[in-house]
């Protein structure tokens, strides 16, 4: 490859890193508001129920909602951070060059599989209940279970795509480490 | 050469390469399913169950508990509400010998119990005490055991994560073994039943701890020596009241709501939260910037949680699949010994690894599978899940490979050596295998508040 090529290949993987990794930071950065909002309806949920013998199905459902939301759509700004746990017995005294090939390496044989299927599966499970419109089982629970199950789908497209920004940040990397 | 033994074999080598162990449990598991499946040992249609396992997780209620303590214990860490209690322990008992490490110790026990992470509790403390440790002229073996002991201890005194999770498995692997022997109007057990369970022998450990420092600062006062300043500017009524009293306040309140029978613990959890905000807005710490840093924070750690339990999930029906609980089963029941051979085996490879993985891995990789083979075997579950706790701690604690140990030599000074740190938390490690010891001949410890407290 000519070095120019090689250049404009790197610059690319590098913006493309940044695009991909910018859409799953905003998704994760949004829904950690979430939490907030819980600790909140969860509050008022305890002190209606005790305060004012008041409790309503949709309210518990709510919190539901937002958890699953939280855990599930942060997961790979989480990733992104380094956030993720670790076992770094040996990772944490690696030079930096072969942390990043792990990284590398796991992306490629172990994240991206991983996503995949899980977006594969999921996508049938979220479509279905779309079709159906399903909603909640319990008698004046939330009408939007699909829209529950559509978070399956979507947490899974978004660590496909950090998978994949992180697969082009550990090329770059590596190769701008590599003389 | 079973499959089933091959996957966790390379699921613990490849964890150990380093990649974030959700998606090398998921990945490990996924590619094996697909190899085992081309030799039709392997019925890939059990995959298709996959979305409802993780839909399962999403909407189960009793995990909704561990965002609230992660949000508690996120706050009063950011907040300065941590390095006030520790200020006003240390002026309070600062002038005995021995004061400020008894401090220590409190402050670690108290506030580590939210966080459930090894890592996070232990950087904090070391960051928080081991200077002014260090200034005061302590021994730094002592103030290094001091704080990795405190540290991991907090993982174990109610109200942590690390017992929701355990109980979350717990009661579901009690189930399972109920059903195995034919029960079919099964018992229950509840993370509440766990924490009535952990708190005897929790306090018996901090204790434990608190008259070793005493009794050592007696000894050899040089080595936990007193200080010179807390005599000149004794603590104010007012002072003591707001840094001490209302955080240990908060603790009791959420606690007792949950063993009272009061709330369930989401809701206990909840009030934690909000209590640890007032807290917080009193130490007039609390802006949007604040906020947004708890909120990440909490959102984070939550979902590196709920991850690792998405992979365990993913792993574990695999290995179940290709004929691995059949496996550990016929293992666990051939032991000699019988069910005190089995509990010894199960012990031991959790406390080796302890060397390599965290507690929420262990709770969720392989707790699930020896629990119900240990609970048909008639063992009590809210014993053995205190007994793991115990046990994993002690593990986290063990040189050279403890976790706590590496957290505090990452934040600890270059004058400090390994092996000073590695000597300081050896008397701790045989007070841990002295409750354990103690524990195992008397289960009472761990049975008799949730008995009484429950009617378990």
């Amino acid at each position: 490859m000519r070095p120019t090529a090689a250049v404009f290949v790197f610059r690319l993987l590098a913006s493309l890193d940044r695009a991909l990794s910018a859409l799953c930071a905003l998704v994760g950065r949004a829904v950690a508001w979430l939490t907030l909002g819980m600790v909140g309806l969860t509050f008022a949920v305890v002190v209606l129920r005790y305060g004012f013998d008041f409790g309503r199905i949709y309210l518990q459902e709510l919190i539901t909602y937002m958890h699953a939301a939280v855990f599930m759509l942060a997961a790979a700004w989480t990733l992104r951070l380094g956030g993720q746990v670790r076992v770094d017995v040996l990772y944490r005294a690696m030079p930096p060059r072969r942390q990043a090939w792990v990284d590398l390496l796991g992306s490629i044989f172990l994240l991206l599989p991983t996503a995949a299927v899980l977006l594969w599966l999921s996508y049938d499970y979220a479509d279905k209940a779309w079709a159906l419109r399903e909603a909640s089982r319990e008698t004046g629970g939330l009408p939007f279970l699909y829209l529950l199950k559509t978070v399956l789908p979507v947490a899974s497209g978004l660590l496909l795509l950090q998978g994949a920004a992180d697969i082009c940040r550990r090329i770059v990397e590596l190769a701008r480490t590599e003389s | 050469m079973s499959w089933a033994l091959a996957l966790f074999a390379l699921v613990v080598l490849a964890l150990l390469a380093g990649y974030p162990v959700a998606f090398t449990l998921a990945g490990i598991s996924l590619l094996v399913a697909g190899a085992a499946a081309m030799f039709g040992v392997f019925d890939l249609a059990l995959l298709l169950t996959l979305p409802s396992r993780v839909f399962g997780i999403m909407t189960n209620d009793i995990l909704i508990a561990v965002p609230l303590f992660v949000f508690m214990g996120v706050t009063l860490q950011r907040s300065r509400v941590a390095e006030d209690l520790l200020n006003a322990l240390s002026r309070l008992c600062g002038a005995l010998p021995g004061g400020l490490g008894l401090a220590v110790l409190l402050v670690g026990v108290l506030l580590a119990a939210s966080t459930g992470i090894v890592g996070a509790t232990v950087v904090t403390l070391g960051l928080l005490a081991l200077p002014g440790m260090l200034r005061r002229g302590y021994d730094p073996s002592v103030a290094c055991g001091a704080i990795c002991a405190s540290g991991t201890l907090g993982q174990i005194v109610p109200p942590s994560i690390v017992l929701v999770l355990l109980g979350d498995v717990m009661s579901s692997a009690f189930q399972k073994a109920q059903l195995d022997m034919g029960i079919f109007s099964p018992r229950t057990v509840s993370v509440a039943d766990l924490f009535a369970g952990a708190v005897l022998p929790g306090l018996a450990l901090v204790g434990m701890y608190l008259a070793y420092l005493l009794v050592t600062a007696w000894r050899s006062p040089e080595r936990l020596p007193a200080g010179k300043h807390e005599a000149e500017e004794p603590l104010a009524p007012g002072e003591l009241v707001s840094a001490l009293v209302a955080p240990l306040a908060l603790i009791v309140v959420v606690l007792g709501a949950i063993m009272g029978g009061f709330a369930t613990p989401t809701e206990a959890a909840s009030l934690g939260a909000v209590g640890s905000l007032m807290l917080a807005r009193r130490e007039g710490s609390v802006g949007a910037a604040m906020l947004r840093d708890i909120a990440h924070d909490t959102a984070r750690t939550t979902s590196m949680v709920f991850m690792v339990l998405l992979g365990a999930s993913i792993f574990s029906l695999v290995f179940r699949g290709l004929g691995g609980d059949a496996l550990v089963h016929e293992w666990l029941t051939q032991l000699p010994g019988g069910v005190v051979g089995a509990m010894a085996a199960v012990m031991l490879l959790m406390f080796v690894l302890g060397f390599v993985l965290d507690f929420i891995e262990i709770t969720y990789v392989v707790v699930p599978l020896v629990g119900p083979v240990l609970l048909m075997m008639g063992l009590d579950p809210v014993w053995l899940g205190v007994m793991i706790a115990i046990n994993l701690q002690t593990s986290f604690l063990t040189p050279p490979f403890g976790f706590a140990l590496f957290y505090l030599r990452g934040v600890a000074p270059d004058s400090i050596a390994t092996g000073q740190i590695y000597r300081g938390v050896l008397p701790f490690i045989a007070l841990q295998l002295l409750m354990l010891g103690v524990l195992a001949l008397w289960p009472g410890l761990a049975t008799w508040l949730p008995e009484r407290m429950f009617g378990f």
